[in-house]
């Protein structure tokens, strides 16, 4: 028994099984423990063969995979069914594998200093924020961005005047009107 | 020795045709500046900008060297806009609100062009590229080519008989149309009324704005290092431009046809940064240590980056 599931998962990982035969064994991993950690030492032995790296998967990934999936966003809009069930289990497949790598990578490198994603990246290039950045924020939401780069423009000519943009309608109703 | 003779005065001849062909869209462009100032006008003018169309009636009043522009929005949001000398009014009809804004540079809205063109022959050529008709008046087309890629090309379709410009048009350095000032209609009169700015009940909601007191360019918190060639100053302030009391530093740049603003002020102030485009204009904004640094203007965006990267702080 043990042995034919060990084939299995070394064929699950060459993608060699079956639709049936993979959420089978699909099934069975996810209910047994030990399973789980026979695959995560077959993802890495089966990803240290062909790139010649050795990456020690976290444990608990497929949980984790399990986690990720729960937590996806459900589409309410209807979806064109173009794939076939079989291209879907390979999909599947493809993704545990790519998931089992990038979470041993993030075991691997849980130590190192953290990396900002892309959107925080974009952000950290507006200028740094000392101790007053709740000021800083506070003023940005009173101001936005748009219309300082407005008043420059208003400033610089006087096409403002000129263009049909609403923007301007806008310009005029943040000032502050006094009496002359 | 005739037929030397010949030779020489078909030589000369020619000579003096290149020099007339030149002479004739410096000659055009000094007749159009001349008209623009002195004639009673009136029309329908396309204001075509970062692909929005604005469609304007547009009046033009002059008497004794007193001049008014009026224009008046076809559609939304309603507005009229006067201009009388240095000065820019505009009221919004559905809102009644106004604005009173001072502007020392800039005549019209249509196109500014210098009184002294040989200054700019250093950077732009002029040249006769043509004639072609436009609101079915008959035009010269007059091409203001940069000699370097710091600028962008425009074109003047100059009408044949008063010398007005009927179209006015910006490309980028690939030869997109970039915007566009075209006359649907255009009549000359003999008098046309200057017409009072009146903001009639809202007078509470008017809001008077750059009132410009220009002041030494010394004074700016910073220092312009790159500048191409033909750019000079026009003028520098320190003002609010916000709606708040920051103070911004200010300093216009031209080159004659295209204009460059440096603003700087502090950087608690988020702007985005790097290039930013809105239609013809665009800017390049930094961080120099607490300051934040916006350099915009008509011109291509590696001309706003080239100033922007070589301003420093005054020290």
């Amino acid at each position: 028994m043990h042995e034919d599931l060990n084939q299995k998962i070394s064929q699950f990982l060459d993608n060699e099984l079956s639709t049936d035969e993979t959420l089978s064994l699909l099934q069975k991993i996810q209910q047994n423990a030990e399973l789980r950690d026979k695959m995560n030492r077959y993802a890495a032995v089966s990803h240290a063969l062909k790139t010649d790296t050795f990456l020690s998967p976290r444990s608990d990934f497929v949980e984790r995979i399990s986690q990720e999936i729960q937590h996806e966003p459900v589409y309410m809009l209807p979806q064109h069914n173009k794939f076939k069930r079989s291209h879907k289990i390979s999909a599947l497949a493809a993704s545990i594998a790519i998931i089992a790598v990038i979470a041993s990578q993030s075991m691997d490198h849980q130590t190192e200093q953290y990396q900002p994603s892309p959107i925080e990246v974009a952000q950290s290039q507006l200028p740094e924020q000392s101790s007053d950045s709740i000021v800083y924020r506070d003023q940005t939401r009173q101001y936005p961005v748009n219309t300082r780069f407005n008043d420059y423009l208003q400033a610089h000519n006087s096409s403002v005047y000129t263009n049909g943009e609403v923007n301007f309608q806008s310009f005029a109703s943040v000032t502050v009107y006094n009496r002359e | 020795m005739v037929k030397r003779f010949f030779l020489v005065l078909l030589l000369s001849t020619k000579t003096v045709f290149a020099a007339d062909v030149e002479l004739n869209a410096r000659q055009a462009l000094t007749k159009m500046t001349n008209a623009m100032r002195v004639l009673n006008y009136q029309g329908t003018v396309a204001f075509l900008r970062n692909g929005k169309l604005e469609t304007m009636k547009y009046f033009h009043a002059a008497e004794k060297g007193i001049e008014q522009e009026r224009l008046l929005s076809l559609n939304s949001p309603l507005r009229e806009i006067i201009r009388d000398a240095d000065k820019v009014s505009c009221l919004f009809k559905s809102t009644q609100q106004a604005v009173v804004d001072h502007r020392p540079v800039g005549h019209s809205f249509l196109v500014d062009v210098p009184q002294d063109l040989d200054e700019l022959s250093a950077v732009y050529d002029f040249k006769m590229a043509g004639e072609e008709d436009v609101a079915m008046l008959p035009a010269y087309v007059i091409a203001i080519q940069p000699k370097d890629d710091f600028r962008y090309v425009r074109k003047i379709w100059i009408e044949k008989q008063q010398f007005l410009p009927l179209k006015v048009a910006v490309y980028d350095l690939s030869g997109t149309v970039l915007e566009q000032v075209v006359f649907t209609d255009l009549e000359v009169k003999e008098a046309l009324p200057f017409v009072e700015a009146k903001f009639g009940e809202a007078t509470e909601n008017v809001k008077h704005i750059h009132q410009l007191q220009a002041q030494a360019s010394d004074q700016a918190a910073f220092v312009v290092n790159n500048l191409p060639s033909g750019f000079e100053e026009i003028f520098f302030t320190r003002r609010p431009i916000h709606n708040s009391n920051q103070p911004v530093d200010h300093l216009l740049l031209s080159d004659g046809f295209a204009a460059v603003s440096v603003y700087m002020e502090n950087k608690n102030t988020a702007m985005q940064q790097g290039l930013q485009s809105v239609g013809a204009v665009n800017s390049f904004s930094r961080t120099i240590d607490d300051w934040q640094l916006t350099v915009m203007g008509e011109v291509p965006a590696k001309t706003v980056k080239f100033i922007a990267e070589g301003i420093k702080l005054r020290h």
